[in-house]
């Protein structure tokens, strides 16, 4: 039995739009958050779960949290259905919202966490070990004394996961936990969550648009669009679906022109520069190469490194989202 | 007892907090005695040109007046979660993170928040009382003071369900409804004199509706010795509980309509 088991799982919102003038009725819209969603996730896996905006990401976790109630469809987490029973569900779980904050905001950090120490009813002594393992992955020591509101956000994130893991949850969600941070941030943020899935077996859902982040820490990703799983499975398979395409820039010296390149080579020209797009299976690189040699000397050559963003890019606009 | 516990903690922290920005929160207490003092003043202006209103003397009115300034800004002090705080939570989404903890709803938006400026309104209310109960000679026995306290524990307990009626429409329509505010601050205004100066309609609202009338006019009257409407004198011990019955009454509701919740945004 899977730890998480989710069966067509469906969410309809009814939004109402602004009266239009001259009608006495206001429009009402039917959005289909989550359609027949299904999928199930084991105890210690650390899942990617990424779409574009409003695919129906942060419904799946609000209702795997316990905040919404499907309309139809079911949930198992750990055995529990996360709407019924929501206090004793909870409590075995952490959620972290990147752009929503969980601790007071004008109080010290450490304050933060021993009320949350109450809330959570966390014995004396395993608060203070899991608060000393925290302080150190985590590196908190510096600002635990300091109010909430002077952090960089760095630390804030830094602050607001340990404040949603002080009651050592089984389950972890994340929503787009990195947004906003800077390099070196969110490098010490993914060690952590690694850290924190490896060491203590949490498992976690991983929200993102990030590409970085998923491709750092899950080798299992899940597509949402529209409401709809579109993908599930091997995040290096996926990506290599639409890895199809390579670009390079290049100059020759005194202007000369492209040989002819053979059929499936997008070419354009931009003063003395050419853009040249292949597909590496269909013309190896080498040969490519050898054949821009043979026209002239070539001043300089940038080939475009793989980016994940364009692939995921390529990837919705093929999905038709 | 833990619940009570978490209560006093958060209280402590929030506190602690608002003393963050100290000038900020002396000069917002000072305008609270301001506005509640000139509120006081107002009453004791109108109430110096009568000899009495029905059966009540000029004291006996500061008595009531204070009776409903304590019950309603110790509301306003240790319920501002509710009385203030909830529409904007559900708004800005702030209410899901309460959501994910393992405690009560309720108990959770009392921890919130908290509005210690309004001392300075429950010290006008404090003033008030004695003003009222020394020109009306009022004899203190226990049970006097016994029925006060209950009075004011009923009372704050019947301001905060009306308040919940306006988090149960929050739940459902997202924006606050300025209407609930009639029975709320309407009926702090209006009820800070005794309830048979009212017409019958007002009576009937502020008895059977909001019973301000049984919560706290009742044991006042006991207190001054006018019995309200001659009723008996243990009545004033029996009736404050309506307020009790009422706050059940709209916490049940509000369980309820909190599973109707949907949360905004992302």
């Amino acid at each position: 039995m899977p730890y998480i088991a989710v069966d067509q799982l469906s969410k309809t919102f009814t939004v109402r739009k602004k009266r239009e003038k001259g009608r006495l009725t206001r429009e009402k819209t039917a959005v289909h958050a989550l359609q027949g969603v299904s999928f199930s996730v084991e105890q210690g896996e650390l899942v990617g779960y990424i779409g574009p905006n409003g695919a129906g990401k942060s419904t799946t976790v609000k209702i795997l949290s316990g905040i919404l109630t499907p309309d139809g469809g079911s949930a198992l987490v750990g055995g529990r259905v996360p709407w019924q029973n929501r206090k004793e569900h909870v409590r075995r779980i952490g959620v972290v919202f990147g752009q929503r904050s969980q601790l007071w905001w004008d109080v010290p950090v450490i304050d933060s966490f021993s009320l949350l120490k109450d809330i959570y009813r966390v014995p004396t002594e395993a608060y203070q070990k899991r608060l000393a393992e925290l302080t150190e992955a985590l590196d908190l020591a510096p600002f635990l004394r300091t109010p909430l509101r002077l952090l960089s956000l760095g630390q804030r994130m830094r602050a607001e996961l340990a404040g949603s893991l002080l009651h050592s949850p089984e389950l972890l969600f994340l929503d787009e936990p990195t947004i906003g941070l800077d390099a070196v941030s969110k490098l010490a943020l993914r060690d952590f969550l690694k850290y924190e899935n490896e060491k203590n077996g949490t498992t976690i859902l991983l929200t993102t648009h990030d590409m970085e982040d998923i491709a750092a820490l899950c080798r299992r990703v899940m597509v949402l669009g529209h409401g709809k799983k579109l993908y599930d499975g091997d995040l290096p398979e996926l990506l290599s679906r639409y890895d199809t395409q390579r670009v390079i820039t290049l100059r020759y010296d005194g202007g000369a022109a492209l040989p002819p390149l053979p059929d499936g080579c997008q070419v354009s020209r931009e003063g003395a520069d050419y853009k040249i797009a292949y597909s590496p299976q269909a013309l190896p690189t080498a040969r490519l190469l050898t054949l821009l040699q043979s026209a002239g000397s070539i001043r300089e050559l940038t080939a475009q490194p793989e980016n994940i963003d364009h692939l995921i890019a390529a990837m919705y606009r093929e999905m038709g989202l | 007892m833990n619940t009570v516990k978490l209560y006093l903690r958060s209280m402590q922290m929030l506190m602690k907090s608002q003393l963050q920005y100290p000038v900020s929160f002396l000069m917002q207490t000072l305008a609270q005695l301001v506005m509640e003092g000139g509120e006081f003043m107002a009453v004791l202006l109108i109430v110096d040109r009568f000899d009495h209103l029905n059966q009540w003397t000029p004291g006996n009115l500061y008595f009531f007046f204070g009776m409903m300034s304590v019950t309603f800004y110790l509301t306003e002090i240790f319920g501002r979660g509710i009385t203030g705080n909830f529409p904007s939570l559900v708004r800005t989404g702030q209410l899901d993170t309460l959501l994910l903890r393992p405690r009560g709803i309720v108990t959770q938006v009392l921890c919130s928040a908290v509005d210690p400026r309004r001392v300075a309104c429950v010290a006008v209310g404090v003033a008030a009382l004695i003003l009222g109960s020394r020109q009306s000679a009022v004899q203190w026995t226990t049970g006097k003071a016994l029925a006060m306290a209950e009075a004011i524990l009923f009372g704050v307990l019947l301001i905060l369900g009306l308040f919940l009626i306006e988090a149960i429409f929050c739940i459902h329509s997202v924006k606050s409804i300025e209407l609930v505010n009639a029975i709320t601050y309407g009926g702090r205004s209006a009820c800070q004199y005794p309830v048979d100066i009212f017409p019958r309609p007002l009576r009937l609202l502020f008895t059977i509706a909001a019973p301000f009338a049984l919560t706290l006019h009742v044991p006042s009257a006991y207190i001054l010795g006018k019995p309200l409407y001659g009723w008996p004198a243990w009545t004033a011990f029996v009736s404050p509980a309506a307020g009790g019955v009422l706050f059940l009454m709209l916490y049940l509701l509000f369980a309820r309509a909190m599973r109707y919740y949907r949360s905004t945004g992302s």
